[in-house]
């Protein structure tokens, strides 16, 4: 028998980490959408952007810690002039060139990030500061609840998400943001300037991806090198939402999180599955949650190469 | 072909200097392919001039040229200059020229097809300040000519019709506030109604706003109604110029309407259109 409560606590736990999520997938749409660089890096970025408030909210490596409010800022800040400075030195001469080389660039941008972080701190979670650590629960109603930390992290991806949209919605330079991804031409004999709109762009995309590695650090109490694999799982909600489309990665993104949650709490080591209307009984193996939005990027790669919301134009991988 | 003194011969004239003026110019895409050559033209201030000439003329290279917007697509200005009200502005970019007041309008109603008619007027806000907050007002002038576009603001521009397209393009240049307005191919693929109207509309525009225009179209017959002065290429070269009334009447130009002002042939490149050496 199926327990209700369970169920939709699972389910709401997978909305959120799909809202945490959705700050990664969404920094790669930007991305793609404004330069047509496909950022394999957005994982380690993530993971950098949590590890920063490790390294400066904490004297781990240096030697004071800073209050944890500002820990986050200068992590957040210095995540952006990294990524305008990647921008101006690397990914601008790759302006115009195939895909694959600027995908290789951004492999070898993830393994250097994963390096440094490695380097500093090995494969070890580290503690975020007292202050971004929450502990207990909140009751929701129908008896399920939730984790403080990880509501806090939740509410606060999505208030995030919300102002992103109303100023792609709502303001001028939004709208011309959007207007330069669909016709470079037509928007520079309105006075664009498409280096400023790139940088805008790069800018947008890291500080939310680096919000999102920090809220995903802190929903489970510190940064882990498992962030990283944000990346890869990401990648299957933009795929889903269709590359290019930023709403349509926030939906994919919130499709993976459920298939996530459910696919860890139904299907853990040993749980016996039976397939509907039949006697046939699966057993599968741990972890197989996080497979399971693998599982979905196949499919959507076979089944539908531009996702839901995609544009056809964009290049088949 | 037309020499330096015919061109200046017309801004001379009214004592001004002329808004726009080409002295003898050469353009040249990729290093290599001469799309244009020896071509001196002017508009003068208030001026709507008529740039005529069938499909790969160079009218369209002309105005990138100006706008600035060519050198995106590595042309460039190899021979000859390029006057702003007199300033030298030879192969300024598009950010300069955007500021100087220049709007162009480019071939082939190039609206921004995801964004609603009401973002797409908004983008042309962008230079005021780059702004980042706007209200109704700033859309006055829009509806003023094309109140047709109030009732569908919030239809994404991908959806409207050809009509509703090229109007949008024109309101949304003329919500960026131009001086000078380069309109590329504005009839293309319009039905007649249509295209009258929206030229009447441009006469408007050009008396109430003041705003100086130049517009490459292939339509000569319509254009010519509505300008002052018309250039008429071929092969990267002008061909003829006149006064647009005297213009409409030269022998060549008639055999001109032939090739354009006939419905069926509306899509088709002109091929029988031929202006002979002897003429100019
Ligand atoms: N971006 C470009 N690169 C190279 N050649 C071009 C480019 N644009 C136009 N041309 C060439 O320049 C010539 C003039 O084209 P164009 O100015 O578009 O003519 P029109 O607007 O009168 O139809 C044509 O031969 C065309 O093929
Ligand atoms: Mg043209």
């Amino acid at each position: 028998m199926v327990n209700w409560v369970t169920l939709i606590d699972i389910s709401l736990s997978g909305l959120g980490l799909g809202a945490l999520y959705a700050l990664v997938a969404m920094g790669f749409s930007l991305i793609y959408k404004v330069t047509g660089v496909l950022n394999f890096a957005q994982g380690q970025i993530a993971m950098v952007g949590a590890y920063g408030v490790v390294i400066f909210g904490t004297a781990t490596v240096l030697p004071a810690a800073i209050p944890a409010w500002a820990a986050v800022l200068v992590t957040v800040l210095l995540g952006v002039v990294l990524g305008l400075a990647l921008e101006r030195v690397v990914f601008r001469q790759f302006i115009g060139e195939p895909v694959l080389s600027v995908i290789i660039v951004t492999l070898a941008l993830g393994s250097i990030l994963e390096g440094v972080i490695f380097f500093l701190y090995g494969q070890n979670a580290q503690a975020y500061p007292e202050a971004l650590t929450f502990g207990g629960q909140l009751s929701l109603p129908l008896g399920t609840s939730i984790q403080a930390a990880y509501a806090v992290a939740v509410a606060i991806a999505l208030v995030v998400v919300a102002v992103l949209m109303l100023f792609f919605r709502r303001t001028v330079t939004g709208s011309i943001l959007r207007a330069s991804a669909s016709d470079e031409q037509a928007a520079m004999v309105l006075g664009v300037s498409i280096e400023r709109t790139i940088a805008l762009a790069w800018t947008l995309s890291i500080a939310i991806t680096a919000i999102g590695g920090i809220l995903l650090a802190t929903s489970s109490g510190g940064a882990a090198v498992s962030i990283e694999n944000t990346g890869i799982i990401i990648f299957a909600a933009v795929v889903l939402g269709g590359l290019d489309s930023i709403p349509g990665a926030f939906i994919g993104s919130i499709v993976v999180g459920v298939l996530q949650e459910l696919g860890s709490y139904y299907l853990v080591g040993g749980t016996a599955v039976y397939v509907p209307f039949t006697d046939i009984q699966a057993n599968f193996g741990a972890g197989f949650g996080e497979i399971l939005p693998l599982v979905l990027l196949l499919v959507v790669i076979l089944v539908k190469p531009y996702g839901l919301f995609g544009t056809e134009r964009i290049e088949r991988l | 072909m037309a020499t330096n003194e015919q061109a200046t011969a017309t801004a001379v004239d009214d004592g001004d200097r002329p808004v726009v003026e080409l002295d003898n110019v050469e353009i040249v895409y990729d290093r290599h392919f001469l799309a244009v050559q020896g071509v001196s033209l002017s508009a003068s201030e208030g001026d709507i001039v008529a740039l005529l000439g069938p499909n790969g003329a160079g009218k369209s290279t002309i105005l990138k040229m100006i706008s600035g917007i060519g050198r995106s697509e590595r042309g460039e200005v190899t021979r000859g200059r390029v006057f702003l009200r007199g300033e030298d502005v030879t192969n300024d970019g598009a950010n300069e020229m955007v500021e100087r007041g220049i709007t162009h309008i480019l071939e082939g109603r190039r609206v921004f097809e995801d964004l609603t008619v009401e973002e797409n007027l908004r983008c042309g806000l962008y230079r005021q300040g780059r702004r980042f907050q706007f209200d109704e007002d700033d859309y006055q002038i829009a509806f003023e000519y094309f109140p047709q576009l109030e009732d569908i603001m919030d239809l994404k521009a991908g959806y409207a019709s050809g009509g509703q397209q090229q109007m949008l393009v024109i309101a949304r240049a003329l919500i960026h506030r131009p001086n000078l307005l380069l309109l590329d191919e504005p009839s293309l693929g319009l039905a007649p109604k249509l295209v009258r109207d929206i030229f009447e509309t441009l006469v408007e525009i050009n008396e109430r706003e003041d705003i100086t225009m130049l517009i490459a179209d292939q339509n000569a017959k319509r254009t010519l109604e509505i300008a002052d002065y018309g250039y008429v290429m071929e092969n990267g070269q002008i061909e003829l110029h006149d006064p647009a009334d005297v213009l409409v009447e030269r022998e060549e130009i008639k055999e001109f309407y032939l090739g354009t002002s006939s419905e069926d042939s509306r899509y088709t490149d002109i091929r029988h259109y031929k202006i002979r050496k002897r003429w100019t």
